[in-house]
Parts: C-alpha cells; structure tokens; sequence
C-alpha cells in the first residue's frame, strides 16, 4: 500500500477519534484537531485560489493567449486593495459600487421571478373550474388522495400561517383558530426541517464510524485500534492532571 | 429522587454512547433492510435513464468534505449510472474546498469503468464567483473554464465537449448541493434563464428547503440526504456506501424515537406526580 495512503489513514483516524473526544468534555486533543482544521482548509483555500485564478485564470491566458483585455476586471479588482492605503481608499469604492452594482441587477430579477413569482404561480390552484354550458367541476375528490387534495391543505397551510403573522388583528374568536391552525402547519415545517437535520447529523456520524471501521483492518496497520488507545490513555491522563491541579475536577 | 427524575437527569454521555452503539452495531453486523425508492429520487434516475447515449450531463458537486457522508455516495451513484448510460460527463464544483474531493471521485468512478478524461468525460475543477460561473457558463463555457482541471487540456480542443458551446446545450444538470452555493443558484442564474433540464441532490438539512422548488417544476427530482443515496443505488444496482449505512440510520432513528418517547412519559409523569403532591 503506497505511503501517502498509510499516512492518510493515520491521520484521518486520528483527528476523527480527537474530534469525537468533545463528547467526553472540552480538552486538549479536541482543541488540536479542531485547529488542525481550520488552518488545513485555510491553507488549502489560499493555495487552490492561488493556483486557479492567479495562475489559470489570470497568468495563463495573458501570457500564453494574449488576452489583455483582462487587465480591466484585474484593475478593477485591484482597487479593492485600496481599503489598506488610507490616502487612496476611496478608489475601493469603485470596485465595491461595480460589484454592487453588477450583482444587483443580476440578481433581484432572477430571484423575483424564481423565488416570488413561480413560488406564487404554484402555489395558487384552482380548487374549481367552470365548464362549458354552465357548472362547476371540482379539482378535489376527497375519497381519491391522488386527486387535487393537496391544493386543499396548500390552501390551508398558506391561508393560516399568513393569519398568523398578520398582527394588526388580535387574534380572537375565530381568527384564533386560524392562527392555531398556522402554528400548526409551522410545528410541522420545523418537525420536518429538525427531523432531516438529525438524519444529516447521524449521516455524518455513519460516515465518520465506516472510516473507522476501514480503517481497522492490518493492511493500514490498524490505526483504530492503536489510536484509540493512544486517544484513551491521554484523555485519562489529562484529566488525571486536571484533577490533581484543581481538587474539585472543574 | 424517584426513577423517572432520575432518567431525565441522566448524564448526556450514556445517550451518546448508546446512540454510538446503534450506529456501530448495525455497521458490523448488517441486516438488509428494505428501502422504499421515493418518486423524486426516481424522476433523477429516470431522467438519466431517458437521455440517449452521447447525451450531455452535467454533474455539479457543490459540497466539502464536511458533506462527504452524504453526497459522495450520491456523486458515485449518479457517475456510475451517467458512465454506463454512455452519456458525456462534464464535472465541475462551485465550491473550493471541494474541489480536490470532487476530482478524486470523477477519476476513481471513470477508472473503474474504463472512461478516458477528455474522451468521455472531462472536470472542470473550480472557479471563482459562484452565480457569475453559472452566468458565465450560459453565455461561452470556454471562457469559464478556458482549461480542464487534471493537465490543463484548453477545453476547446476536448472530444467530449464537441458541439458544447454553452449551458444550453447540455442535456440535463444535477447539481449536488451541501447549501447555497448550489441547487438554487443553478435554477436562478441557469436554468430559469438557459432552459435546461435541471435537478438536485443535497444534503439532509437543506432538503426541506428545496421541496417547494421540486412541487413547481422548478427542479425535476431531489436526491436528499444518505437515504437519497441509498434509494439511487437501489435503482441503479450499486452496492454503495449509502445502502451500507442504512440499517445505522434506521437504527439511531428508532432509538431516537425511543428516547423521545421515553423522556416525554417521564416529564408527564412528573408533572403529574408534583400536580397530586400538590393537592395533598
């Protein structure tokens, strides 16, 4: 097995097992695979930007292709660093009002239309249609679920949930009902939103115990195993220090 | 202190250790529960199975390795049948910190199925910008990644991205999200405007969220979460990382239901108790 993949393996499972020391209580080891992180996916950001759009994107063009005309948005972009130079910090606000500028109106057209305007095309259904002759035909047959039932408990759902952020009316007599009935429909928008996030939360956890698992067999020379004790006998003596340091464990 | 004050007073450290368990047992001893495919995830699956070989896919993995867990298998899941589909895969990430993982999991899966980079499929890699890359991408998919990620091939000479001029001539686009950037950022500054096919697959705690997107038509399927993963190597007949870790999933679920269940009759019990010691 090549090296990188052995050190990989050791590193992996060792940070993991030093993450998962939080649950025992806040220590040392925690603290180190918790800064190992943050300093890792720093580094990683400043490197790959570097590599990709001050090489690739800017050098290679330019030098290799002759696109000059790129220096326009590098100027612009320069400016930004302006900020850092009280006398010329104004110049930033060039870039700032282009960037505002730009992404605004990309932006709040697109999001209108995606966001407000199909959301409400959706979300109003007709319950009933005219046809022709005179008469109406309901969309609804309430012993068929596959029928239009849901643009009845959309309707609901919608209707109430407003009410209940509506508060210029005390909510009383009937209109209570209304805004219990929104509390309702919210207590179950979070129980689902909180229900998937567990299901995220104990994903990760999966995902983290398989590593762990792989990662216990002899051809990576068992770094679960030894890690863990590793991990164990220093958390023990950690606390076995803090103890002696303060009489009453805190 | 009666046995019901005691157990809401139990240390928080033996609920971790027991849901460690329920997680770790089922990991080493596996029992195959059966998994139910939902219609979202099918409308994905379908809409891959529909496309004709030589068909465009375009495959975002907008995640880190802190979503790893969850949409890695789906990223497999969803190669392995774009590969065998013989469709033409264009990977990319909008995301930095993924971008490593994200080539990693296009050469492992492409490897293993005999596709040659620039022939069958190509990775983009990253660049900066997010909404502007999907922009950018819609007007000239050239000049957005003028170079391919792995030897920095310029894109315009890639066999696999003949005929591809911009975002209008692919096919269909999942776009595997962790959070924004992503899913939504394909639809408003893509395919809202571009008209392709497009769909999702995210994390769990996103995918609450995006349901509205799927009821309009906005998005045509959603993968969500591991179970999601799950439910595509079902369909697709891998026997993935996602099936692996169902019977885990299914197995802290219930104890969780257990716990909850089991606190909120100590808590009514409690308060019962205090209610008659108060009347006496």
């Amino acid at each position: 097995m090549p090296f990188e993949t052995l050190l990989g393996a050791w590193v992996a499972t060792g940070l993991t097992l030093f993450i998962l020391t939080f649950l025992y209580k806040d220590n040392p080891l925690f603290k180190l695979a918790e800064h190992l992180y943050v300093g890792v996916s720093v580094g990683y950001t400043v490197v790959k930007t570097y590599d990709t759009v001050l090489v690739r994107l800017i050098y290679m063009p330019i030098a290799e292709q002759g696109e000059w005309s790129l220096l326009i948005p590098i100027g612009i972009g320069i400016l930004m660093l302006a900020r850092y130079f009280p006398k010329v910090a104004w110049l930033s606000r060039i870039a700032f009002a282009f960037i505002v500028g730009v992404g605004s109106g990309l932006a709040i057209p697109r999001i209108i239309s995606s966001f407000i305007l199909k959301q409400v095309e959706d979300t109003v259904r007709p319950l009933f249609y005219a046809v022709e002759g005179g008469g109406v035909t309901f969309t609804v047959d309430l012993m068929d679920p596959a029928s239009n039932l849901n643009a009845v408990v959309l309707l609901i759902g919608v209707v109430s949930v407003l009410f209940y952020f509506f508060f210029s009316v005390e909510h009383t007599g009937p209109g209570r009902a209304v805004a219990r009935t929104g509390i309702l429909f919210l207590m179950i928008a979070f129980g689902a939103a909180f229900g998937y996030t567990v299901m995220a939360r104990m994903s990760l956890l999966i995902g983290r115990l398989r590593d762990l698992i792989v990662f216990a067999d002899p051809q990576y020379g068992r770094p679960s195993l030894w890690l863990l004790l590793t991990t164990i006998g220093l958390l023990i003596l950690w606390t076995t220090r803090q103890t002696e340091r303060s009489p009453d464990g805190s | 202190m009666t046995f019901a004050e005691r157990m809401l007073r139990i240390d928080r450290r033996i609920i971790f250790l027991l849901i460690g368990l329920c997680t770790l047992l089922p990991l080493l001893y596996p029992v195959g529960l059966a998994i139910k495919v939902s219609p979202e995830v099918r409308s994905v699956y379908d809409k891959i199975e529909s496309l004709p070989a030589g068909s465009v896919f375009l495959l975002s993995m907008d995640f880190d390795p802190a979503s790893k867990p969850e949409l890695y298998p789906q990223a497999i899941a969803l190669l392995h049948h774009a590969f065998r589909k013989n469709l033409r895969v264009i990977a990319m990430t909008l995301w930095l910190p993924g971008t490593g993982m994200a080539a990693e999991v296009i050469s492992q899966v492409a490897d293993g199925m005999g596709k040659v980079s620039g022939r069958d499929y190509v990775f983009l890699g990253w660049s900066p910008g997010g909404s502007s890359v999907v922009i950018n991408m819609g007007q000239d998919l050239y000049k957005a990644f003028p170079s391919e990620y792995f030897r920095h091939e310029p894109t315009k000479d890639l066999a696999v991205l003949k005929g591809v001029r911009n975002l209008r001539d692919v096919s269909y686009v999942v776009s595997l999200a962790a959070g924004t950037t992503g899913i939504e950022t394909w639809y408003v500054f893509g395919k809202d405007k571009y008209k392709f096919e497009l769909g999702g697959g995210c994390t769990g705690v996103i995918a609450p969220g995006l349901y509205p997107l799927l009821r309009s038509g906005q998005i045509n399927g959603l993968i969500g979460g591991l179970r999601g993963a799950a439910e595509y190597e079902v369909l697709t007949g891998l026997k993935g990382q996602a099936l692996a870790g169902m019977d885990a999933q299914s197995a802290t679920h219930f104890a969780i239901i257990v716990l909850v269940i089991l606190c909120n009759t100590f808590f009514l019990f409690i308060q019962r108790s205090r209610k008659q010691a108060d009347q006496r």
